[in-house]
């Protein structure tokens, strides 16, 4: 566990985090020693002079202080230390997801790394202020105290020994027979929550079913798979809780007729046996509250493992020498990608020169938006390579590759703020001038007539006050502005309908003229304008050539560029 | 939330009882060590018999505590756990009722949320705080009443270290302190938020190099995070700190000590009678550490049960208490007004008739309020004013069930669910036979996809298979044919993710024709060519309506339109070489 957490921390916390923790244990077993103090004093108390209890109570007096200064010191301590490690932690997320590659960040990320970053990162760095003390003072502590024991009576103080070991095995195994139910447990809430947004997310359809909550089984299901799980954890976690209640009471009993049956023996004194049991009671709590605080370590282990997952994700190698491309071709060289076990791109190979545009046109799930991704290293290949101006990709400066690419995609997140701050994120020097520019270019001035509050018009999160075609224009003025060498189109035109899919035409033309585009399309119009068009099944490449030249080899291609104009009522 | 927990009323009550129970039977063991103590110290020989007696009668109060207190424990999460399922069934069948606009107002992952994590957070409430309070209080009060009948004196003395722990109290409720708490909070969400961004817009961020941005906005509320976090701890450790020293063990039996050797050596109390104050005495703390260990917990369940009950409260969609039954399918929009936000109107005044056995087609710029238009037929919302008819009959008037029966849709955005294929296209006709779902499916162009999945129409989507977004779009499309009701609603946006969807959607409008009612939101040249009615939508109101040809003679906003994507699409079909249809009206 502190092995993890300082993996995750880094390993420039691991001295404040073991000096934290030596300040811990000091005090904790200071407390278990100022208990000494007791047999003294109450042998004199219980005595026939109970005065001379005085200078001991004295001496049990300044323990007290001096374990009041250390616990107040180590107390502080694990706040400040904790602070700062909190800090270090988000740091560190923050720079390692910046460092992912875009492919890590699937459909279901969102949800997990936002919760992960907020409260998740809170959590864990709570064992270090709110479990670890509770944690080292209940074993330490008791250790100690029983280290007194032995040393005020070797008989009673081994039958408080004996226990140490059971409890410790307890521990150890507790943790062992809950870790897999925990990970059911998370497992089914996982599952649960993402039935719940399906159901919500599906209802329109739903309520036309009429399935209301009560019938629509997938959930319930999975709601009553929850209830089931949580009910195993409990049963798993329930032996380890009475197990250790069994041992620590079976100890005071022991100690009770232990106790009792030496003084009524006459070898110890009255007043020490009442001094160890009050001892006795004293381990026994710590000991007790134990259960409770391995049930919190064990939620936050779950979360710093989550954490330790993350942040051991590698991220994509930058190269030690980078080369920076001189010229805007683009090639693939065998390039073979593969997502999981299904080959998304096979063995294919492609050029394109630099200002001419190539189309990449078939079927979906052809990998299509792959090849866009591969070029833009959102992901590495499996096998071959894709260059840059004859460049390695993989051998080019992130920020460099970046700087020469300009990408429009189908679906376009707007960051909340103005209309103004999102295009100029394509290029954050542009002066003014060039920013309307770039946004008349893209028609969006039309946009901003109509918005209230023009250009200083709020976008919502993730541009969601904005239409799609909307933001489809935005997303084009940022590429306007970037002014990079390469264009990469995903579907631009898509999902617009007319009167969008006009504007967004005038300002994709422009961003075309001169440079080198790839674009995904099935709107042949922009299609039969390149230079060059590439069908796309299964990963390869099917057809080749330019609109013309494909339309009379009567292929694939020829059969698209039928459906899409023939209209039905012919068929 | 009462009336939620009443069913389980009985198990509560024994969750506490045997709670009870057991606490107070932990105290046997000490007090059998009391009782001992004053048999060992009292002058004169010892009385074995009794003092075995003492003995067991603690090791049974022991075993006692031991298994009402598992039992207690045992019932309370297995409580919990029927308590939590309840409250989610609830609150799905509440949203399940909501009007589906309220919706597209709230983030999904925040209502997911107060299903999954908000309704897990009230597991405090149910499994530990009745019998850890119980235990908290009970336990205290008792020893407190047998401590005062041993010594009044020392028990006000014992009392020393509560009261001081009581008296920080307020210092952690000042009003700075507890601004304090707010700012953290609000600085909580805005890292949630900062990265809920950063995560959305990574490649956005990266494509653009703005990586920079993001990350620094992300690191800014981290900073600041952390300092209202630091400020907060700074100026409440201190007294946590004074009150934590003060409720400690060493401190507590420090203070028993001297006042009961003060007692003792003046002889005013019996030596015997320290005993049960230095084991006793100790757990009189025990509520005000129960009350500042579980206080945050507590604190969180409260916002998560505040949040439960918010959604609870929601108005479902009212149902009529007598349904009417609508007389054919015509639609009318009698007067139209409707906003999302108050004093922003979508649409203001629509009056439109959709006759059977026609296609309506609807056209406009972005923002005209085209996408909320066709949402009032399947009644996402009702109307601010005026009224939607279906048959004659307010849909407010109509059973939700009859509505669905008659209303059909297929919009942008497409949601499978994690079942078979089959089942994913009979949703809406549950019962609909293998033959009519594969006649369907064909209509959608979907069929041979299927075929090719790993388990045909058993292919669970998810596990099995991915679906691309234009084939979701076709079994989307493929459902709202078998529905096979008699008024269709579409999004033609949908037909573009690639030409076989495209192909779906506009045989589906020539085949289904009939006696149906057509409502389309026009993407295609083609598909308003072919309309009946061609519906111009602008900022709101409808500013041009009829024939499509009669339009294009009146030379208005809808000619001009046609008349810069006709020179696009001749150039498209001359490439092509063939004859060109669809390019003038009917």
């Amino acid at each position: 566990m502190i092995r993890m957490l300082l993996r995750v921390l880094g390993h420039e916390y691991a001295r404040p985090m073991r000096r934290t923790m030596a300040l811990m244990t000091t005090t904790a077993i200071a407390e278990g020693l100022l208990y000494a103090l007791l047999v003294p004093v109450l042998r004199a108390l219980f005595g026939p002079e109970p005065g001379d209890a005085r200078p001991w109570l004295v001496a049990f007096g300044a323990a007290v202080a001096v374990y009041a200064a250390l616990r107040y010191i180590s107390d502080l301590n694990g706040f400040r230390v904790g602070t700062t490690m909190l800090r270090g932690v988000y740091h560190r997320l923050g720079d390692h997801l910046a460092r992912l590659p875009i492919g890590w960040y699937g459909a279901g990320r969102v949800g997990e790394v936002s919760v992960l970053a907020s409260r998740g990162v809170l959590q864990a760095m709570s064992v270090v202020v709110h479990l670890l003390a509770p944690f080292i003072s209940a074993c330490a502590t008791p250790l100690t105290i029983v280290a007194v024991m032995l040393a005020f009576n070797w008989r009673m103080g081994l039958a408080a020994l004996a226990a140490a070991p059971i409890v410790a095995a307890i521990q150890v195994w507790t943790a062992r027979s809950t870790a897999a139910a925990d990970a059911e447990r998370h497992e089914r809430d996982h599952e649960a929550s993402a039935r719940v947004i399906e159901y919500l997310q599906a209802q329109p359809v739903l309520r036309a079913g009429g399935r209301t909550a009560e019938r629509f089984r997938l959930l319930d299901d999975s709601l009553r798979h929850v209830q089931r799980a949580s009910r195993r954890t409990v049963l798993a976690t329930l032996p380890g809780v009475v197990g250790l209640t069994v041992t620590v009471q079976a100890m005071f009993t022991v100690l009770l007729v232990l106790g009792a049956y030496l003084a009524l023996g006459g070898n110890i004194g009255a007043a020490e046996v009442l001094a160890i049991l009050v001892l006795a009671a004293r381990c026994a709590d710590p000991l007790l509250s134990l259960a409770d605080i391995g049930g919190k370590l064990r939620a936050t282990r779950s979360e710093l493992a989550r954490l330790d997952t993350l942040l051991r994700t590698e991220p994509l190698p930058e190269p030690r020498e980078p080369i920076q491309p001189v010229r805007h071709d683009l090639e693939f060289d065998s390039v073979t990608f593969r997502h999981g076990d299904r080959t998304v791109i096979d063995d294919l190979s492609l050029s394109v020169p630099q200002g001419q545009r190539l189309a990449i046109v078939g079927p979906s799930g052809a990998g299509k938006s792959t090849l866009l991704q591969l070029l833009a290293r959102f992901y590495d290949v499996d096998a071959g390579a894709v260059r840059v101006g004859g460049v390695d990709v993989r051998a080019i400066d992130t920020e460099v590759l970046m700087a020469r690419i300009a990408v429009v995609f189908q679906d376009v997140y707007l960051f909340d703020g103005t209309i103004e701050e999102n295009i100029r994120l394509g290029r954050p020097g542009a002066g003014e001038a060039e920013v309307r520019a770039a946004a008349t270019a893209a028609r969006l001035d039309e946009v901003i007539e109509r918005l209230p509050g023009g250009w200083q018009a709020d976008v919502g999160e993730g541009g969601a006050l904005l239409s799609g075609g909307e933001r489809q224009r935005v997303s084009i003025a940022r590429a306007l502005l970037k002014n990079a060498p390469i264009v990469l189109l995903d579907e631009v035109t898509s999902a617009l309908d007319p009167v969008n899919e006009a504007a967004v035409h005038e300002g994709i033309e422009r961003l075309m003229a001169g440079r080198t585009v790839v674009m995904v399309a099935h709107r042949m119009r922009t299609v039969q304008r390149a230079d060059r068009i590439v069908f796309l099944d299964g990963g390869r490449i099917v057809e080749e050539g330019g609109h013309d030249d494909l339309l009379r080899r009567g292929g694939r291609y020829a059969g698209y560029w039928n459906i899409s104009l023939t209209p039905a009522a012919s068929e | 939330m009462a009336g939620l927990l009443r069913p389980h009323i009985g198990s509560f009550a024994a969750v506490v009882i045997l709670q009870v129970i057991g606490a107070i039977a932990g105290l046997a063991p000490l007090l059998a060590v009391v009782e001992l103590g004053r048999t060992l110290l009292s002058p004169g020989p010892i009385d074995h018999g009794h003092v075995w007696t003492v003995v067991i009668a603690g090791a049974a109060g022991l075993l006692v505590r031991l298994l009402f207190t598992a039992a207690s424990s045992g019932i309370g999460h297995v409580l919990d756990g029927q308590v939590q399922l309840s409250f989610r069934r609830r609150l799905a069948a509440r949203l399940g009722r909501v009007p589906i606009g309220w919706f597209s107002r709230r983030r999904t992952g925040e209502l997911a949320k107060v299903v999954g994590e908000d309704v897990s957070a009230v597991h405090p409430f149910i499994a530990h705080t009745p019998g850890e309070l119980v235990a908290a209080f009970v336990v205290p009060l008792v020893s407190l009443i047998y401590l005062f009948g041993i010594d009044w004196r020392l028990t006000l003395i014992t009392l020393i270290p509560v009261a001081l722990a009581v008296a920080l109290v307020p210092l952690m409720m000042t009003p700075s302190r507890l601004r304090e708490q707010e700012e953290f909070d609000a600085a909580m969400g805005r890292i949630a938020s900062s990265v809920v961004e950063f995560v959305q817009g990574i490649s956005v961020v990266k494509a653009f190099g703005g990586s920079e941005r993001a990350h620094r906005r992300f690191l800014t509320a981290v900073d600041d995070f952390v300092r209202v976090f630091y400020r907060w701890v700074r100026g409440v450790s201190v007294i946590a700190a004074g009150m934590q020293l003060a409720l400690s063990p060493p401190f507590v039996l420090l203070v028993v000590l001297i006042g009961g050797a003060t007692l003792i050596t003046s002889g005013g109390m019996a030596p015997a009678d320290l005993l049960p104050f230095l084991l006793l005495g100790l757990g009189l703390t025990a509520p005000v550490a129960a009350l500042g260990h579980g206080f945050d917990d507590m604190q969180a369940a409260r916002r998560a049960v505040g949040r439960i009950r918010d959604v609870l409260a929601v108005p479902p969609l009212p149902e009529p208490a007598n349904p009417v039954a609508p007389r054919g399918h015509r639609v009318e929009l009698r007067g139209v007004r409707f906003g999302y936000e108050p004093g922003h109107e979508v649409l203001r005044g629509i009056d439109l008739v959709l006759e059977p056995g026609t296609v309506t087609a609807i056209v406009g710029p972005s923002g005209s309020g085209k996408s909320t238009l066709v949402r009032l037929l399947p009644r996402f919302f009702d109307p601010a004013h005026g009224s939607v008819l279906l048959g004659g009959v307010d849909l407010r008037e109509l059973g939700s069930r009859e509505l669905y029966r008659m209303v059909s849709f297929v919009f942008q955005d497409v949601r499978l669910l994690r079942a078979s294929v089959a089942d994913n296209i009979a949703l809406a006709v549950p019962h609909a036979g293998r033959d009519d779902v594969v006649r369907a499916a064909r209509l959608a162009n979907i069929h041979d996809r299927i075929l090719e999945l790993p388990r045909g129409y058993e292919t669970v989507i998810g596990e099995d298979a991915e679906l691309s977004g234009g084939e979701a779009q076709r079994i989307s499309l493929a459902r709202a044919l078998l529905a096979d009701t008699p008024v269709l609603v579409l999004d033609e946006a949908t037909s573009f993710a690639d030409p076989q969807t495209e192909q779906a959607v506009r045989r589906a409008l020539a085949t289904l024709g009939g006696d149906r009612t057509i409502l389309v939101i026009a993407h295609r040249l083609e598909t308003l060519a072919d309309a009946d009615t061609v519906v111009v939508l602008e900022n709101g109101s409808i500013v041009e309506r009829g024939a499509p040809a009669e339009l294009l003679e009146r030379n208005g906003k809808f000619a001009a339109f046609w008349r810069s994507h006709r020179s696009a699409i001749t150039a498209e079909a001359a490439t092509r070489g063939g004859v060109l249809q669809g390019d003038e009206p009917r």
